[in-house]
């Protein structure tokens, strides 16, 4: 620092770390997850070793990293993870705030500019996959919603069961699109993503275009799946059990 | 575990490098995975004065000393293990590249010949590239402890250097471990 000769020689220091030959990190997250998973488990779980590192695997992680940039930040412990993230609060293109509100609401309204459309016309107003999860089936009725000045609808929902499931899929990976206010979420492994589960009834607010929060769609949301496979965001509303809940996120067809 | 998959993905290839160049050898991953599990049960007590990153790399180096007792011995082969054989970023001039990896053995050479305590704080402070208060984090020292130990370190480097001729029997030796 001072001295240029101590400055020069702690360069070369630094070079020596770049150059040097450590074994690469592998994937610790499924180990960690699970361990933590069992947290009264008294013997650790079966420590994984791995051939051979799994990279795609470990970019999978770096993508839903960018996309996760934020957390839920309940519990001191959440807060302290979230302050560690900076704070911010969003996944999958919804942004959650931990707050809880006064659940009176006023009455479903719908999203904007939201209108019933077919399932191929959806598919093919759409910037973004509109896939259908095997476990429902053809859904009963679709709508867009929000469309940009192409057409293209920022929304789509599909219907099941008379209208008490739906299935929001929207391009959320650049600005949230939903604002959910709740406590008590919890993070599920699906199939290669991770998701969040909103176990309870929760306020839930749309986000326009514009970034501009709809007050007027405000409504509360029953249990509710989010998650995101980097190209589209869903958001499950109305299956009881999260276990179900993810057999249908894991039978999305393509 | 709300967003701690996040951490993990952020924060692995530094820990697992962190247990690596101190010593941890094969149970590095071991290592890193005891860590996270125990950072996560002690989320309640963070304070996130120097960060996340610290806070992680202090268990880190705690569960690498304690795998150090538990061996009774330390792992002293480790920086030899781990250099020279990886050709680095393409070298700006070819002609440098013999030259500089020459240096580099010799570098770790004059490295294995200072103290434990010196060479950690070198490691955690330059090789890593951590800054003072990560440094102070993972070795369980005080910031101007890092400080005056690394200066120290850096001035006995700088000897053993001048004194040492990148000889034959080094770079045999470094070539060897």
């Amino acid at each position: 620092m001072v001295n240029p000769t101590e400055g020069s020689l702690a360069a070369e220091l630094r070079e020596l770390g770049r150059h040097l030959d450590v074994p690469e990190a592998p994937d610790l997250r499924p180990a960690v997850l699970d361990r933590l998973a069992a947290p009264h488990q008294t013997d650790p779980a079966p420590r994984r070793r791995f051939a051979f590192p799994r990279r795609p695997r470990w970019l999978v992680a770096v993508a839903s990293a960018i996309l996760v940039c934020a957390l839920v930040a309940v519990s001191p412990a959440r807060a302290a993870v979230a302050d560690a993230v900076d704070g911010l609060l969003r996944f999958a293109g919804i942004e959650i705030r931990p707050e809880r509100v006064n659940p009176e609401l006023p009455a479903p309204s719908p999203l904007p500019s939201v209108r019933h459309a077919g399932l191929d016309e959806a598919r093919r107003l759409a910037n973004f996959p509109v896939r259908v999860p095997d476990q429902l089936g053809e859904p009963e009725r679709v709508s867009v919603a929000d469309p940009a000045p192409d057409g293209s609808p920022r929304v789509v929902s599909l219907f099941y069961r008379g209208g008490a499931v739906r299935l929001d899929e929207f391009d959320g990976a650049l600005e949230p699109a939903f604002m959910k206010q709740a406590q008590g979420a919890e993070w599920v492994a699906l199939d290669g993503y991770s998701a969040l589960w909103f176990p309870a009834p929760h306020p839930v607010t749309y986000i326009d275009r514009t970034g501009a929060e709809r007050v007027e769609t405000a409504r509360l949301a029953g249990p509710t799946l989010i998650w995101t496979d980097g190209s589209a965001s869903y958001r499950l509303e109305g299956v009881a059990t999260r276990e179900e809940a993810q057999r249908i996120a894991e039978s999305l067809s393509p | 575990m709300d967003g701690y998959e996040y951490l993990l993905a952020r924060h692995t290839a530094t820990a697992h490098r962190t247990a690596v160049l101190l010593g941890a050898g094969d149970d590095a991953e071991d290592v890193v995975q005891e860590a996270f599990v125990k950072a996560f049960q002690r989320l309640g007590n963070y304070r996130g004065e120097s960060g996340f990153r610290a806070w992680l790399l202090a268990i880190v180096g705690n569960e690498t000393r304690n795998l150090h007792r538990s061996r009774r011995r330390r792992d002293g082969l480790v920086l030899r293990a781990v250099v020279g054989l990886r050709p680095g970023p393409a070298p700006v001039d070819p002609s440098d590249s013999a030259e500089a990896s020459e240096r580099r053995q010799h570098l770790v050479a004059a490295l294995q010949r200072l103290n434990e305590r010196e060479r950690d704080v070198l490691v955690c402070r330059y090789l890593l590239d951590l800054s003072e208060s990560e440094t102070a984090a993972t070795l369980d020292l005080s910031k101007g402890t890092v400080k005056s130990r690394a200066f120290r370190a850096l001035a006995k480097l700088r000897a053993v250097l001048g004194v040492e001729r990148p000889g034959a029997g080094i770079a045999r030796e470094v070539a060897g471990g």
